[in-house]
């Protein structure tokens, strides 16, 4: 039942988001509409990978701070494969994540067992890691600063994706995608798990969940998506380098899962909707945009310490359970998270 | 209905194309904040100044010039945002940008839309190698940069030489060009290559690595923070090796950071503005400093000035046609007299001439020209 | 050997001022359980007010040597302390009760805006500090040549957290910030004003952060608007490396961040020296999951 409604609201929303392209050319914004659409763009991609960091960080509630590691991986995978090895760009997506992913296995074992902060420090650790390899020009694959360039076009059925309208459609059909996806999984017996992990490790252990593999599996599950997300960041770019995976990167995409509504995809959307189009905003405020975004995000958290669309927890039907108590149980446990 | 909406639509836009304006627009893209805001700062600010003398003076062709300013935040993915609001705000030519790997990742945006590009700090050799008709830049290339280095660790007759960079897309191309050039000719064993990290302060564990190697002279190619650093902390240790440096470490900065300690330090760079023997030059250093109570901190501003100089000669002979504009800086300016010397622009875009020169800083902290 | 024990002392000087500013994580983090991203601009603006006094102010032109230290960190130490009592009060405050996560984006947001606000006021550029402030001897211990003014930060860095030590550990306000940061609830019965203690924490950690940023001012002269971010990070991996909320452990950590980095840029590379910190400290961690000197916390069942 409650399986109907979203959905719908969610297609009207993507309907709107397809029509923006024309209707922005149509009313005659300068240039067709190409920052607008530049700025959505960029959104749609720290979406994609917001939505992707909210399977760790929302889900499992895994302290990551270092996303950024894992859509670098993908990114530069795409970049090599393609300029090195002449794959078309789109057709490398699979393999960045599959990469992404095998890097998130190899990092999230020996580290999956820290609590909170510590994993928080170690996620930080392993971005600026991956920073410094790239930089370094190890193997000689990744062109050190300069990073990699002369990355070719995306061909769709040999369509040639050359506008940002063009782009604009991949990236947020990509999006679309993922929010199906995400939404599956919310609800599919994973997702579950995971959840029932981040409210209550001790217990989700006693009902015989492999605490530290479902853990490991939403790190890996993240990073797949978030080195497919690093793919988009190539085609769109066009030139992938070290400086584009910073720190301060996975600092903005923590922040959106954590504003947005952590374990909320809805929320999610609209953390990335916000925290990247301010930006794109306050250029108006000249140097002083940053110091604006800044107490901007102060101001929103103090408002909606629980995100601005916080999670649902999922309700059950409870009417045709026999007896008094079941119908208390669906009250209990008061606000979401720790 | 609908048959009219078409029209109207085209109509509107027509009237907002950029063929209507009355003012010249000129885009500058700078990094107003970020890594690079130091230099994107003082980039607008001269910029700005040559804009209203330009305009007092009568502006261009009678029409005045609107500088048209969009923040780089000295990364790739700001650059993109930046140059696409600089084409819908339809300028015809835009000024700028620092940073290499951001230039890059506007070249693109620009190129699509026919604007004139003219960058101003990008050294990168693979810029001006992709075949961009309409991209230029007023700033050498690397590999020049890596030949005079090259020439003046021979002329200076050093035989063992530590080289530093600091792993930037400036720097360390940079290095590599200049210890291939001098590896090539045989000019001088190179003991020591490496990397420091920029924007840290406590560079004491490599100058006392270097220090136990010794080498005759230490090559730096990354920036003026971090030569300064370098220059102090050597002093502090009582070490005083000569050091050598390329031309971001041509910074006013690099004196206030090391104090004493900068005397005996050379760069090569491009000719500074108060070294360029023409009476525009002079006049226009005597307007900034009138205005800004300083001089230009470095000559990455004055490269950005130059290159609205010359996009100022080119509209006034050849109109706002970008293609116009590019065929005239191609073709027919030549010898121009910019604040850092004598412009002209190759097939590629890349600015030709000798035009390095060596510096030294004296006891007064005050840049030298080595003759 | 020697060069050795010249690097050691390089690494010294460095780890001083991060276990200076890690004392700020892990105080805030023991009785708060907050990682205060936003303490790194506060260093950064220690650094800032001192050079304020320093030059607008023209303090270096009444008077030299270990006075205008002195007067320097008292100056920048009282004022950033007020600074980190706002911004407790403004920024985490409301946010006590709520998901801990909310108030760690708080403080990445006040981080942003601090940072922002210092390019604002101080410009772009990098300050620079007047040189000449102490005598630039050096001094020869052991064959071991260490500028004076490394010994000297190093000294009252130490100096520092000694106090500080003294202060948690030998007073009755120490023993009630100990209170509160092993269970807030039962401090509350115990009579003790919490918010009062929060706000207390609030104003020694900011403090001991701004010293570290006069002293990174006097030692190299330089200092930019965004200095916090990296001395922050780092510090904040020095305290988690030591046992975040635990104050020795800061310590520890900080110093001996200091000297991994400078060792690991003389003997392995220098180009790697940030990745072979992190790469230590994952390793520590992955051997003692809760720091160095951390507590081993039992799961809560």
């Amino acid at each position: 039942m409650s399986l109907l409604s979203p959905p719908l609201r969610w297609l009207a929303f993507f309907a709107c988001l397809a029509a923006t392209p024309p209707l922005l050319r149509l009313f005659g914004v300068d240039g067709g509409g190409a920052v607008q659409i530049g700025a959505l763009n960029d959104i749609g991609i720290y979406l994609i990978l917001a939505l992707s960091l909210n399977i760790i960080l929302g889900y499992a509630g895994l302290f990551h701070m270092g996303h950024t590691a894992f859509f670098a991986v993908g990114a530069y995978a795409s970049a090599i494969l393609n300029t090195s090895h002449g794959w078309p760009i789109l057709q490398t997506m699979p393999v960045a994540g599959l990469l992404a992913a095998f890097f998130a296995l190899l990092v999230a074992g020996p580290i999956i067992r820290l609590r909170g902060d510590y994993l928080l420090v170690v996620t930080i650790g392993v971005v600026e890691i991956v920073r410094i390899v790239l930089l370094n020009n190890v193997f000689d694959l990744t062109g050190g600063a300069n990073g990699i360039s002369g990355i070719s076009r995306a061909e769709i059925f040999g369509l040639r994706l050359t506008t940002p309208a063009d782009l604009f459609y991949l990236i947020w059909a990509f999006a679309g995608l993922t929010v199906i996806l995400c939404s599956l999984l919310e609800n599919s017996r994973f997702g579950r798990a995971l959840k029932y992990i981040k409210q209550d490790e001790v217990a989700a252990a006693g009902c015989g969940i492999n605490i530290s593999l479902y853990k490991i599996q939403a790190f890996v599950l993240g990073a797949f998506w978030a080195g497919m997300a690093g793919t988009l960041l190539a085609v769109k770019m066009r030139l992938v380098d070290p400086e584009s995976f910073t720190f301060s990167q996975s600092v903005m995409l923590f922040a959106i899962v954590i504003l947005g509504g952590s374990g909320s995809i809805a929320g999610v959307v609209l953390g990335s909707f916000l925290l990247i189009g301010l930006q794109e905003i306050f250029r108006d405020f000249s140097q002083a945009r940053m110091l604006a975004f800044g107490a901007a995000m102060v101001i929103m958290m103090v408002f909606r310490p629980q995100g601005l669309i916080p999670a649902r927890r999922r309700r059950y039907d409870l009417r045709g359970l026999t007896g008094v108590f079941p119908r208390a149980l669906g009250r209990r446990g008061g606000a979401e998270g720790t | 209905m609908k048959r009219y909406l078409l029209p109207a639509a085209l109509f509107l836009l027509a009237t907002l194309s950029p063929a209507m304006a009355a003012n010249v627009k000129i885009g500058l893209m700078a990094p107003l904040t970020g890594a690079y805001a130091s230099e994107g700062e003082d980039m607008e600010k001269l910029v700005r100044l040559l804009v209203e003398e330009k305009n007092k003076a009568g502006g261009i062709n009678g029409a005045a010039v609107e500088l048209v300013v969009e923040d780089d935040g000295s990364t790739p993915r700001d650059a993109g945002n930046a140059a696409n609001r600089l084409t819908a705000k339809g300028v015809p030519v835009v000024i700028g940008t620092y940073g290499s790997a951001i230039t890059e990742a506007s070249q693109e945006i620009y190129a699509e839309a026919g604007i004139v590009q003219i960058a101003t700090g990008s050294t990168s050799i693979r810029l001006t190698a992709k075949g961009f008709a309409r991209f230029f830049r007023t700033c050498p290339r690397d590999d020049e940069q890596g030949r005079v280095a090259a020439e003046t660790i021979a002329r200076l007759g050093y035989k063992k030489i530590a080289i530093l960079h600091d792993n930037s897309v400036y720097a360390k191309g940079l290095a590599e060009e200049s210890r291939d050039r001098i590896l090539k000719d045989g000019i001088a064993e190179i003991i020591f290559y490496d990397a420091l990290q920029p924007n840290e302060r406590d560079y004491s564990a490599i100058l006392t690595k270097l220090k136990g190697i010794n080498p005759e002279a230490i090559l730096f190619t990354g920036y003026y923070t971090e030569a300064g650093l370098l220059l102090r902390q050597m002093a502090e240790m009582k070490w005083f090796a000569p050091m050598i440096g390329g031309d971001a470490t041509n910074n006013v900065g690099l004196v206030e950071i090391a104090g004493p300690a900068a005397k005996g330090y050379r760069f090569i760079s491009p000719a500074l503005p108060e070294d360029i023997d023409t009476p525009q030059a002079k006049a226009f250093l005597a307007a900034y400093k009138a205005k800004y109570r300083s001089m230009p901190s470095s000559i990455w501003p004055v490269l950005a000035g130059d290159a609205f100089n010359v996009l100022a000669a080119a509209i006034e002979a050849r109109g706002t046609d970008p293609e116009a504009i590019a065929a005239y800086l191609h073709r027919d300016l030549k010898d121009f007299d910019g604040l850092s010397g004598k412009i002209s622009f190759d097939e590629k875009g890349d600015r030709v001439g000798d035009l390095y020169r060596l510096y030294e800083v004296d006891a007064r902290g005050k840049f030298v020209l080595v003759p | 050997m020697q060069e050795f024990l010249q690097q050691l002392t390089n690494g010294l000087a460095v780890g001083g001022i991060y276990a200076l500013i890690a004392l700020g994580y892990t105080m805030v983090y023991g009785v708060l359980k907050l990682i205060n991203f936003a303490h790194g601009e506060l260093f950064a603006l220690g650094a800032y007010l001192g050079f304020t006094l320093l030059v607008t102010l023209g303090l270096s032109d009444f008077m030299g040597g270990v006075g205008v230290v002195f007067l320097l960190l008292i100056f920048a130490m009282g004022l950033v302390a007020i600074a980190g009592y706002f911004l407790e009060r403004v920024a985490y405050r409301p946010l006590r009760q709520s998901n801990r996560l909310a108030a760690v984006v708080s403080a990445l947001g006040a981080s942003i805006f601090f940072q922002n606000a210092m390019m604002l006021v101080y410009g772009t550029k990098a300050l620079v500090y007047p040189g000449g402030i102490l005598p630039s001897v050096v001094v020869s211990v052991l064959g071991v040549e260490i500028p004076l003014i490394r010994i000297l930060i190093f000294a009252s860095s130490v100096l520092l957290m000694c106090l500080l030590f003294w202060f948690i550990h030998h007073t009755r306000t120490g023993a009630a910030v100990r209170a509160v940061s092993l269970d807030q609830g039962a401090a509350r019965l115990m009579g003790i004003n919490v918010n009062r203690i929060i706000s207390l924490i609030f104003l020694i950690g900011p403090a001991l952060g701004a010293a570290a940023g006069v002293m990174v001012g006097l030692l190299y002269g330089q200092i930019r608007y965004d200095m916090g971010v990296g001395y922050g990070l780092k510090a904040f991996t020095a305290a988690i490396l030591g046992g975040i909320g635990n104050i020795p452990g800061a310590m520890a950590g900080g110093i001996l961040l200091g000297v991994i980095e400078a060792l690991g840029a003389a003997y392995i590379s220098i180009a790697w020296k940030d990745a072979i910190a992190f790469f230590t400290l994952i390793l520590i961690l992955i051997f003692r999951p809760t720091g160095l000197l951390g507590e081993r916390v039992a799961d809560k069942v």
